[in-house]
């Protein structure tokens, strides 16, 4: 009577392997709704990523102690966004730090010229852009606007969006670990089962490698994890991770990996990533933000809470 | 970027402990979430999970579920009524909007009824098979849907036909719904072919809903429903002798329910209150308690219910002889002089308590497929009547029913 | 003796919401509980049908719960 089936797609974007899961009986559809989803990952990559001359950010980077730039609703909205961020997290998620990267070389995995990051950290600070309207500023020359620190998320939540437009209510979005879930499994057999994510274990035993750190039941909303592990080099006995302060310009240690369950990627992103900035205090802020969370501190010492986990 | 793959296990092992807190006040938005929604698509997203408590989503699976009842009732020393019910029920999504719904019930019912108060002599005897099927439609609209009803029953003597319609809608938040609904029946009793003089009766009844359901928490739902409904044509029950009822009965219904979810035991409790009252003179109260306890594929649900009526104007208690005895003959000989006037020594209609304590337990053999069993038992005592005086000389009642049933979703 | 029942069942509820703020305003996420099959009203329909069957015709209170449904004439 009813021909349920699990369809996946796997496809590169952003510079990480994607994939997106879905159950259903229309199989034309789930095509249709995949085919649209791959395209939305894929604008949104092109319209926001520093790394293309063209896209939204680029230009603003390029304007720099210039002029104003003109932007649409939705370079407008996650800029509210970001602003949101930087006001929650107390400055410390910053989507001007990213110039920091210039002084961090990961792959040649040598400690910064202090110096160096003297000069830079002016060019870091929320506080410096400007907006009047439609129109945004970034008003030192050499700042650079980086949403790398949300983008995925952003575009694994317009991927599910998308796909909920297209009638999809039941698939799982993974864009490079960040995922959105869009109800639970809907297979018969396994109706409205959770799905299990595997999270990395930042500290894999190497008798067993691929062992994860847990298996997180995710039905609904997003689920997304901050590392230490993901870009860093070790000096000395002492781990330099990618996840810069940007008050000092030196990463954080004391967490090696966060995270979150939130309604939406974007947010469970956002709050990972702000626990790992906030060091210790990370616990009480997290509880306070009514989310699900898994942090494992720099000793291996779990923190872990759940509350109304959807079924 | 942190490598996660979806691992599409059916158990999911013990790696993580997660410690249960206590959240019985639900805590407020993070501002990070809150800031999220200005984007685009997200808030929509956000809104539009299938978590809206009061449901007005097409079913995404259909159902089919077979069961079996039995039902027993007994005063002491005498087995009186017993039924066996096997019935069906489909309910199948159709385009995403709408969705149909029948069932059928073939209830065999024999054994014995008083024909006064709790006697046994002169117990009507019969043996009957009443066929009963309902079918619904319902469409569903964004936060509302609107359905349509049919039933028709049949038994040898007896045929009903009733239509309802019903509307839903939700606000905008999901949090409260308001239903109103109208329903209509009619009703034929003809017992000739079996040697009986009601030729022809017929009862017609209105009856008109309306209601709400609000989340109250996240752990909590609650219901509130009004009934007013009007009746008139053949009440007389021809089975008890010289039982005469008025040829209308109106009634108000008040019914309340509430369904609190337990996060320590990850059950639910749930209480209900219905308050009755009718033209006849009968003012009921009805008290439902259930506790619904997951336990892996098993569920355990323990019941518990009260019940307490009042007499109806016209019921007429027993007449004691001097050694305590029932006097048959005193009962006549006032029921004849009654002539023409409401009477009824229906012990249905006499002042009473009643409770049931039930169990029911349910195993999902895979999540697609369940299989209950439901035991009941039920004792009505003139005693337990609230307030204390309830009906004298009437026998105690006693009954059993259990039922047996497959669920499939597919 | 049933209007102090009820009185004590009244004041025993509102006593125990009021102390949650926010009543009635549950967003969206917040309902993964109300969502389970065990939080529903009606969960088992002929189940329901056979014991309101049952009750309505040992009892002289039937309906409440829903229009549409017909009579017979149960003994």
């Amino acid at each position: 009577m009813s021909r349920w089936r699990t369809l996946r797609f796997d496809f590169s974007a952003m510079a990480s392997p994607c994939s997106v899961q879905m159950d259903g009986q229309d199989e034309r559809l789930m095509r249709r709704a995949a085919q649209a989803m791959i395209a939305e990952v894929q604008r949104i990559e092109q319209k926001f990523s520093r790394y293309r001359e063209s896209s939204v950010v680029s230009r603003i980077n390029r304007a720099a102690g210039q002029q104003w730039v003109e932007v649409d609703a939705e370079t407008l909205g996650l800029l509210d966004f970001a602003q949101a961020l930087w006001t929650q997290s107390d400055g410390l998620f910053d989507v001007t730090s990213g110039v920091l990267r210039r002084a961090w070389d990961f792959k040649k995995a040598v400690l910064p010229d202090q110096g160096q990051l003297q000069a830079l950290l002016p060019l870091v600070g929320w506080q410096h852009l400007e907006r009047k309207g439609r129109q945004v500023r970034l008003t030192r020359t050499g700042m650079e606007l980086d949403f790398g620190g949300f983008g995925k998320e952003y575009a694994a939540d317009r991927a599910a969006a998308v796909l909920h437009n297209h009638q999809i209510s039941h698939a799982l979005v993974n864009l490079g670990g960040d995922l959105h879930a869009l109800g639970g499994r809907g297979l018969p057999e396994s109706a409205s089962a959770p799905w299990h994510i595997e999270v990395q274990h930042p500290r894999p035993d190497p008798a067993q490698p691929q062992a994860p750190l847990a298996l997180l039941p995710l039905t609904r909303g997003g689920l997304a994890t901050s590392g230490d592990y993901e870009r860093f080099f070790i000096q000395d006995g002492q781990r330099y991770c990618h996840i810069l302060d940007p008050r000092t310009g030196w990463p954080v240690s004391h967490w090696q990996s966060v995270s979150v369950l939130a309604a939406n990627a974007v947010t469970a992103g956002a709050l990972a990533t702000i626990a790992m900035l906030k060091g210790p205090v990370a616990t009480d802020w997290l509880a306070a933000q009514n989310v699900d969370y898994l942090m494992v501190q720099h000793d291996g010492h779990r923190v872990h809470h759940t509350q109304q986990l959807p079924p | 970027m942190v490598m996660a793959s979806a691992a599409v296990a059916a158990v999911a092992t013990e790696s993580v402990l997660m410690k249960k807190t206590n959240t019985s006040h639900f805590l407020p938005a993070s501002g990070v979430l809150l800031a999220s929604l200005v984007l685009p698509g997200l808030a929509a997203l956000v809104a539009a999970t299938p978590l809206n408590a009061s449901a007005e989503n097409a079913p995404e699976k259909s159902t089919i579920a077979i069961k079996y009842g039995t039902y027993k009732d007994s005063q002491p020393g005498w087995d009186r009524v017993q039924v066996d019910a096997p019935q069906l029920y489909v309910q199948a999504p159709i385009a995403g909007v709408w969705a149909l719904e029948g069932s059928w019930v073939g209830d065999s019912v024999s054994g014995a009824s008083p024909r006064w108060h709790t006697q046994t002599t002169g117990a009507s005897r019969m043996s009957d098979y009443r066929n009963a099927g309902d079918f619904r439609v319902t469409r569903f609209f964004p936060r509302a849907a609107v359905s349509a009803s049919v039933a028709y029953s049949n038994e040898h003597d007896y045929t009903s036909s009733a239509i309802g319609l019903d509307a839903r809608w939700s606000t905008e938040d999901n949090n409260r719904t308001w239903t109103v609904g109208y329903g209509s029946s009619s009703d034929r009793i003809d017992n000739t072919y079996s040697g009986g003089d009601v030729v022809n009766q017929r009862k017609r009844t209105h009856e008109f809903m309306a209601g709400v359901t609000q989340v109250l928490t996240p752990s909590d739902i609650a219901q509130f429903n009004l009934t007013r409904s009007f009746g008139e044509g053949y009440y007389n029950d021809p089975y008890k002798t010289l039982d005469t009822r008025p040829n209308s009965r109106n009634t108000w219904i008040a019914l309340a329910r509430w369904n609190h979810h337990v996060e320590s035991f990850d059950a639910s409790v749930h209480s209900s209150y219905r308050y009755y009252n009718d033209t006849f003179g009968v003012r009921s109260h009805t008290l439902g308690l259930e506790w619904v306890q997951p336990a892996g594929r098993w569920t355990f649900t323990p019941g518990l219910r009260y019940y307490s009526q009042s007499a109806a104007s016209f019921y007429l208690d027993p007449i004691m002889d001097a050694q305590g005895n029932y006097d048959a003959q005193a009962v006549l000989m006032r029921a004849v002089s009654l002539n023409g006037q409401n009477q009824s020594t229906d012990q249905r209609l006499a002042a009473f308590g009643a409770v049931t304590l039930s169990m029911k337990v349910a195993y999902a053999l895979t999540p697609a497929t369940t299989i209950d069993l439901k035991v009941e038992a039920y004792k009505q005592r003139t005693s337990w009547h609230l307030g204390g005086s309830g009906s004298p000389g009437l026998d105690p009642f006693d009954a059993q029913f259990v039922q047996i049933g497959l669920t499939h979703r597919f | 003796m049933t209007k102090t029942l009820l009185n004590i069942l009244a004041i025993t509820s509102l006593a125990w919401l009021g102390g949650c703020s926010n009543l009635g305003q549950v967003n969206a996420w917040e309902k993964g509980n109300l969502a389970k099959p065990e939080m529903t009203f009606e969960s088992d329909p002929l189940d329901q049908r056979f014991v309101q069957h049952i009750y309505g015709s040992k009892e002289n209170s039937s309906g409440g719960y829903g229009v549409g449904g017909g009579g017979c004439g149960c003994n």
